[in-house]
């Protein structure tokens, strides 16, 4: 017993005495100690940025001169945004007169795209969860195939639709032109370009949503599908009656999280050179302001806050629906 | 298969042959509504097939582009000949391997902070009890919601600009172009959804197992990295993955936190769009470089494959 | 090996005391138990010991060191968990030697001092095997070995064997004996398995809502309890126990008057109401009347159900005409007695019989605190008169 004190007295190094000093403290000190590092990173990259954004979001654009902000000036980047038409888009199939305020043609084209794509994903996301849960020999080699996509970088998967729908010869660019569906420039024009990006986030994030649905599948007692087997039920049936109801709420989650990505789009509309100017989503407002040829930084906190309100919205009316819901199919 | 074989063989008798296709749709048929399993069955394969190439065929196109010679503009659907030499090219024409190396930094950076970072906060979160626990959780969900948009322009400034942080001090003149300028971001970005799945997962570890720990002489942090983290090796490797996932396959701040040069710590967003600027028409360049830079995560999506599953059916989900 | 000491050592939650002024001073070398029901702060106060709670007030000392406020790793401690706690990620090498190795002990000691270990509990060429191949038994015993190996001042078991069945937990109770006599280490154990604590240890201290209610040794609790509690729990089946009010002399109980000897016991005279306590096993049928130290006047009853157990039968008593309204109580406060008796004993249901208590062996108790008066002074039973006529005309 002396020898263990002696041994671990020797061990006097600052990592230990540290420990030692934490041994001492109350649970909520102690808490909060350990909560520090992880609130301080998220304090300086997160909560002050957020901050920040929403409060240069009343200052005044400068176009010209060092400072990038002006005066206080209320909500009138909020009222410009949405009354004034769009200087650097032209979003032809949207709106040609250009009569609408260049906030709503970003929000209604984003919105499209959430909802088209999403729709997309949740279909493609159940059958490749399907595919993914069924058994059968190579069944992992199967996994693997469908979640690569999802690994796969952005600008990659940017690349490999451009690369399909380039200018003249991509692979898809003459068939689809010769059958009038697009035009020659594919990449250039807002209707092909939107679709193009759509077809290629269905692409990509359908994994992401088959493995969350596959999560939940696995997570289904298993005896349940027996009690089924042993009422005779059908496998429409087993699906209509188990699977889906207990897979629901995962389906919901895996849908908020997508959404919550569709609402952001932005990194696939560059990489695969369509870019902001042919499909300009929210998130692509804010980087033009910020980039463009002319920086208007109010202007573009303004859109970031107007983003984070339409995704608060979403979030809201998928937890009511999901609340709703839930009460109605009797799920805990 | 044997009457499959038997009817093959009748065929051959050229007068009977419709007859005989008749009869074989009506035996299928029959068969099926005999036996509706064995329809599904056909039915699946079927779409599985279907959705299958779906995924792959444009991984394919990239391959058969990277195929093809120098300038040749016009691609085939299938290469004429196997030539790997823009396999070679990407790495002479841009320090591709740079780029490269960069992005995995990044990556296994942030990864590393996260989890360390994250594993405190969802040992707080998940086994102690403590005033302002359930605000501090809000705070975070509410945090996950916001677009990196939103997070981009204060933070912009002041890596790039000197505008103060918090109002209180400016960061060193030209942070915007080192490591710092996406991990912090990237890490305070990722961070929400690693503490959920760790402290859901920190949570499940039987107290006992704590206490041994402490009794045989471990202190309370030391339990945590000898004990509870180790036993829950499912989650964090789970949180580990979707972390670096995210980091390696993110475009936002990799893209418009950094500078274009590969020595200025440019990830390979910056990389492969290197080739689309400046060798516009080695589209063979471009194919390459995207398949090379696929293979890091492609290698830990077949190692980690399971555990993604199980640790998201496990965690992620209880919530 | 350490003296173990507990001074007004109280522990309370935001709205639950959960240890309340608690008092222990354990001897060098001795095995103490810590008994009570679950819920009443056995486990809590061994956690203040183990320093994995810390005492709202109070003191512990170890040996001469106060170690109220130490982490549980400078207390030379070793415990021994309910749920066994064996770390599942490692080999019963691994878990044996944690504690060593966190101590940077040498290589060769750790060696050495695990393969002691392991052949003290019987795991000898099992140390590389992972704890999910191991029986209930063996982990048993690697969660032991691993808090023997550190030879520490005190043992804290904490309900070590009530996950296993019943059979594994009597031969692991004798080697737990086995191992103390051996080791020779001060031991804290905590059970509320009775019979764990009568077999095992030097003294039991008996727990309830947080409070100490007796520590002595086990035959001290079993035949003088300090209060109704500790004659409750200790023993099995429980002690019978019957309100009564004090006469002149003479305790009115249930239809029956039992005497009692006024000069031995002065305590009873300032109290009207009391509470009898006699053990089953101290009820004997008259024809074993000599069984009985001191034999009281037999007392008729009737034989209500009975519970054939192979080494005894417990027989429900119940008085005789009971179940009838006779305004000498109400039904509930003449409810029967147990008694146990040999199962050779020719005896049926509904049977009447004259008993005999052990008077040695009568119990007292004040009927508000709870606290004993007395053990061992009644006189003589006999039926109380009135009431068997009231009965009888009941009967009629």
């Amino acid at each position: 017993m002396a020898v263990e004190e002696a041994q671990s007295a020797n061990r006097g190094g600052i990592v230990s005495r540290l420990a030692t000093w934490t041994e001492n403290l109350s649970e909520q000190t102690y808490a909060l100690l350990l909560l520090a590092p992880g609130f301080l990173i998220l304090l300086l990259f997160a909560f002050w940025p957020l901050a920040s954004s929403f409060r240069m979001s009343f200052f005044k654009d400068v176009v010209v001169g060092p400072e990038s902000l002006g005066g206080f000036v209320g909500f009138e980047n909020y009222v410009k945004l949405l009354t004034d038409s769009n200087p650097f888009a032209t979003l032809t199939f949207l709106d040609p007169a250009m009569e609408t305020g260049i906030f709503q043609q970003a929000l209604i084209l984003t919105l499209l795209f959430a909802i088209i794509s999403v729709a997309g994903e949740t279909i493609l996301g159940f059958a490749y969860a399907m595919l993914m849960k069924a058994e059968y020999r190579g069944q992992r080699f199967v996994r693997v195939l469908i979640i690569i996509p999802w690994a796969i970088p952005i600008v990659i998967q940017g690349m490999i639709f451009f690369l399909l729908f380039r200018p003249g010869y991509g692979l898809l660019t003459g068939p689809l032109h010769q059958l009038g569906i697009f035009p020659q420039l594919p990449l250039g024009d807002a209707f092909s370009g939107f679709v193009i990006v759509t077809v290629a986030d269905v692409w990509k994030t359908s994994a992401f949503m088959a493995l969350l649905i596959l999560a939940g599948m696995e997570s289904v007692n298993q005896d349940l599908y027996d009690v089924a087997d042993v009422m005779g039920a059908s496998t429409w049936q087993r699906f209509r009656y188990i699977t889906f109801p207990l897979v629901f709420p995962a389906l919901m989650v895996a849908m908020l999280f997508r959404t919550m990505g569709a609402l952001r789009v932005y990194g696939i509309i560059e990489s695969t050179g369509v870019g902001c100017s042919t499909v300009p989503s929210m998130t692509c407002l804010v980087t033009q302001f910020t980039f463009g040829s002319t920086t208007l930084y109010g202007s573009a906190a303004a859109v970031s806050v107007l983003i984070a309100i339409t995704v608060g919205v979403f979030i809201s009316i998928y937890l009511l629906f999901i609340r709703y819901s839930n009460q109605s199919l009797g799920l805990a | 298969m044997s009457i499959d074989a038997q009817d093959h063989d009748d065929a051959e008798t050229l007068d009977d042959q419709d007859e005989e296709s008749k009869n074989r749709v009506q035996a299928w048929a029959a068969d099926w509504i005999r036996n509706p399993q064995k329809a599904y069955t056909v039915m699946g394969v079927f779409l599985g097939g279907v959705l299958l190439t779906t995924t792959l065929f444009p991984l394919y196109w990239l391959f058969a582009v990277a195929m093809a010679p120098p300038g040749q503009t016009n691609i085939p659907l299938i290469p004429t000949r196997i030539d790997l030499y823009a396999f070679v090219d990407i790495f002479q024409q841009v320090p591709f391997a740079r780029f490269m190396f960069n992005s995995l930094f990044y990556a296994t950076t942030v990864t590393v902070v996260v989890i360390l970072v994250a594993s405190l906060a969802g040992y707080a979160f998940g086994r102690l009890d403590f005033r302002g626990k359930l605000p501090l959780l809000f705070s975070l969900l509410v945090l996950s919601w916001f677009p990196p948009a939103t997070l981009f322009l204060p933070l912009f400034r002041a890596f790039n600009q000197q505008v103060k942080m918090l109002g209180l001090f400016t960061l060193p003149t030209e942070i915007y172009g080192t490591p710092g300028a996406v991990i912090a971001p990237l890490s305070a970005f990722t961070m929400p959804l690693a503490v959920f799945i760790l402290m859901t997962f920190y949570a499940q570890i039987p107290d006992g197992l704590e206490d041994a720990a402490r009794v045989e002489g471990s202190s309370r942090i030391g339990a945590l990295f000898r004990v509870i983290m180790p036993l829950s090796a499912p989650g964090v490797a789970t949180a580990g993955i979707l972390t670096f996932i995210t980091v390696y396959t993110e475009f936002f701040f990799s893209f418009l936190m950094t500078g274009d040069k590969a020595s200025e710590w440019a990830p390979i967003v910056n990389g492969v769009l290197a080739f689309q600027s400046r060798y516009t028409v080695r589209y063979d360049l471009q194919a390459a470089a995207s398949l090379v830079a696929i293979v890091p995560v492609a290698i830990l999506v077949v190692l980690a494959q399971d555990k993604i599953v199980s640790g998201l059916t496990q965690g992620a989900l209880k919530e | 090996m350490a003296r173990v000491k507990l001074d007004d050592v109280s522990k309370s939650y935001e709205d639950v005391v959960a240890v309340k002024n608690m008092n222990l001073d354990l001897q060098d070398g001795e095995f103490i138990t810590l008994v009570g029901p679950s819920g009443c702060g056995k486990s809590t106060t061994l956690e203040t010991v183990a320093g994995l709670t810390k005492p709202t007030s109070g003191t512990i000392h170890i040996g001469d060191r106060e170690v109220t406020n130490l982490p549980p790793k400078d207390r030379g401690i070793a415990m021994v968990f309910q749920n066994i706690a064996l770390f599942p990620h490692m080999d019963v090498y691994d878990n044996i030697s944690f504690g060593l190795r966190l101590r940077d002990f040498p290589k060769e000691e750790i060696d050495e001092r695990v393969e002691n270990a392991a052949d003290i509990v019987e795991l000898g060429g099992m140390l590389d095997r992972m704890p999910d191949e191991l029986s209930g038994g063996q982990r048993q015993r690697v969660a032991i070995a691993r808090s023997i190996v550190r030879n520490p001042d005190v043992f804290l078991m904490d309900e070590p064997l009530a996950n296993l069945d019943a059979k594994l937990r009597v031969n692991m109770r004798t080697e737990l004996q086995r191992l103390h006599k051996q080791l020779e280490t001060t031991i804290i154990y905590v059970t509320h398995n009775q019979a764990e604590a009568m077999t095992m240890s030097d003294r039991i201290a008996v727990i309830n809502g947080g409070e100490l209610q007796q520590i002595a040794p086990p035959l001290t609790c079993y035949n003088e309890p300090a209060n109704r509690f500790v004659a409750g729990f200790i023993g099995s089946p429980s002690m019978n126990f019957v309100p009564a009010t004090v006469g002149d002399g003479e305790l009115q109980a249930n239809g029956y008057s039992l005497s009692y000897d006024t000069a031995a016991v002065e305590e009873l005279t300032s109290r009207e109401e009391v509470e009898i306590g006699v053990r089953p096993e101290d009820i004997y049928l008259v024809q074993n009347e000599s069984e009985a130290d001191k034999p009281s006047a037999p007392v008729e009853v009737v034989t209500d159900v009975l519970e054939p157990m192979g080494d005894e039968i417990f027989v429900y008593l119940k008085p005789i005409g009971s179940g009838e309204e006779d305004g000498m109580g109400s039904v509930e406060e003449r409810e029967g007695l147990l008694m146990s008796v040999d199962p050779a004993t020719d005896i049926t249901e509904d049977q009447t019989v004259e008993i005999v208590f052990d008077r040695a062996r009568i119990h007292l108790f004040d009927r508000g605190t709870g606290d004993a008066i007395t053990h061992g002074v009644i006189e003589g039973a006999k039926m109380d008169t009135g009431s068997s006529e009231g009965e009888a005309q009941a009967d009629d």
